[in-house]
């Protein structure tokens, strides 16, 4: 009794969002959120389950207006919360930067993303955009956004990331996990329901019960 | 771990410019620098003129490599923020964060927000619908909103319960006591002492 309670509560919230147009609702909202057990080993991040992926964290997305469910699992949920930030830096274009000297006449200045000042002799790392930090300071920055911190020039990013070429193709496939399926819902269920049915009704006893029937009977007498 | 050598040294470098940009930033008052207590002033010739926003500032473990969390905690009313929890829809606390930017940099870039609402990009669709649809009343309750939430008197709402609590109140009854009584530390002690 309660889950059909539920059922047809669910349904008629349906029903509304499609008639009403609500505003409100137009933002895709968060259907569910299955979690299942942690794949990796937090010891050893690299080895998960060769073979065979696990079940993951998953969120299903509904978009009553565009009429569009969308499922995201896994590898993908991570990337959500970082997404179109500019992309890590490619090892080569880290490993490039020239190391510069800090002479007297640069005094004053400092590495802006710890703030000390550079020290006389010491050495900075250059940008290709001939910002400087530490080497440390910006090599950090770069494994997580390859951007530089004061003027965001972009630098080279890696085609793609080498872990994800090396392993297998389930492995690929699951890294896209991006499921889109299209639904509908008729504004009229009801209405088209109760219509259809009587028509329906005589249609089958005349055409597919009745007539067949009766040319069997037929060729057997 | 949070670069506190860096923390401190931003912290520094705002107290000596307070006068000029009237933009704060001090600890919330547990000892640690992970969380601070940002404070800005809202810009004349908008309707948070008058106004003084309090923002909760969380620094994750990777800052500067990650940008500071920040939410209003003076309640507001802008396109941008959440009416409900103070939430600030704004790039440079997201995906456009730089390790160049600072506490204070990003807290004028809120203040600048303020200034300049972005209503095709909400944080709250009711106050960004009002902004687009009926102007003027958008003015009037974000006027409103300054008035009742972000004035002097409703200033210093954390030394209060600090206060509070130094008398021996727990510090979640402390708060929603103030609350209570609007902000009035003497009521609130009363109401503390007869409960």
């Amino acid at each position: 009794m309660a889950s059909e309670a539920e059922a047809s509560e669910i349904a008629s919230f349906f029903e509304r969002i499609v008639r009403e147009r609500d505003l409100s609702l137009f933002v895709p909202f968060i259907l569910g959120l299955a979690s299942a057990t942690p794949r990796t080993d937090p010891e050893n991040p690299d080895q998960e389950n060769p073979g065979r992926p696990t079940p993951q964290e998953r969120l299903i997305f509904i978009n009553p207006f565009a009429q569009t469910m969308m499922v995201v699992e896994g590898d993908s949920l991570q990337e959500l919360g970082m997404k179109d930030g500019q992309p890590p830096a490619s090892k080569a274009s880290i490993d490039a930067m020239p190391c510069v000297k800090i002479v007297e006449g640069d005094g004053g200045s400092e590495c802006v993303i710890c703030l000390e000042q550079f020290e006389i002799d010491g050495v900075a790392k250059e940008m290709p955009c001939k910002h400087r930090f530490h080497g440390g300071c910006i090599e950090k920055w770069l494994k997580i956004h390859g951007s530089c911190p004061v003027c965001r020039y972009n630098m080279p990013v890696d085609e793609e990331e080498p872990g994800k070429k090396i392993e297998g193709a389930d492995r690929e496939r699951r890294v896209e996990g991006e499921i889109r399926v299209s639904f509908y819902v008729q504004e009229s269920t009801r209405a088209s329901e109760d219509s259809e049915q009587t028509p329906s009704g005589d249609f089958n006893a005349s055409d597919s019960s009745s007539s067949p029937a009766a040319d069997h009977d037929d060729m057997q007498s | 771990m949070v670069d506190f050598a860096r923390v401190q040294k931003e912290l520094q470098e705002c107290s000596r410019d307070v006068e000029r940009s009237g933009i704060k930033v001090s600890p919330k008052g547990d000892g640690s620098l992970a969380r601070l207590i940002g404070t800005i002033p809202g810009p004349t010739g908008t309707p948070y003129e008058g106004g003084t926003f309090q923002i909760d500032i969380a620094l994750p473990d990777a800052y500067p490599f990650e940008p500071p969390k920040m939410k209003f905690t003076t309640k507001v009313w802008h396109p941008n923020i959440s009416s409900q929890s103070g939430a600030i829809c704004l790039d440079i606390l997201k995906d456009q964060w730089s390790p160049a930017l600072t506490l204070k940099t990003a807290l004028l870039s809120v203040q600048a927000l303020l200034s300049a609402p972005q209503p095709d990009d909400p944080q709250d669709a009711v106050v960004a619908q009002q902004y687009l649809k009926d102007y003027q009343t958008f003015v009037g309750t974000a006027r409103y909103w300054t008035e009742t939430f972000a004035k002097k008197s409703s200033l210093g709402i954390e030394e209060k319960v600090q206060k509070l609590v130094e008398m021996g109140f727990p510090e979640g009854q402390a708060r929603t006591t103030l609350e209570a009584v609007g902000g009035d530390e003497n009521l609130a002690l009363e109401k503390l002492c007869s409960g």
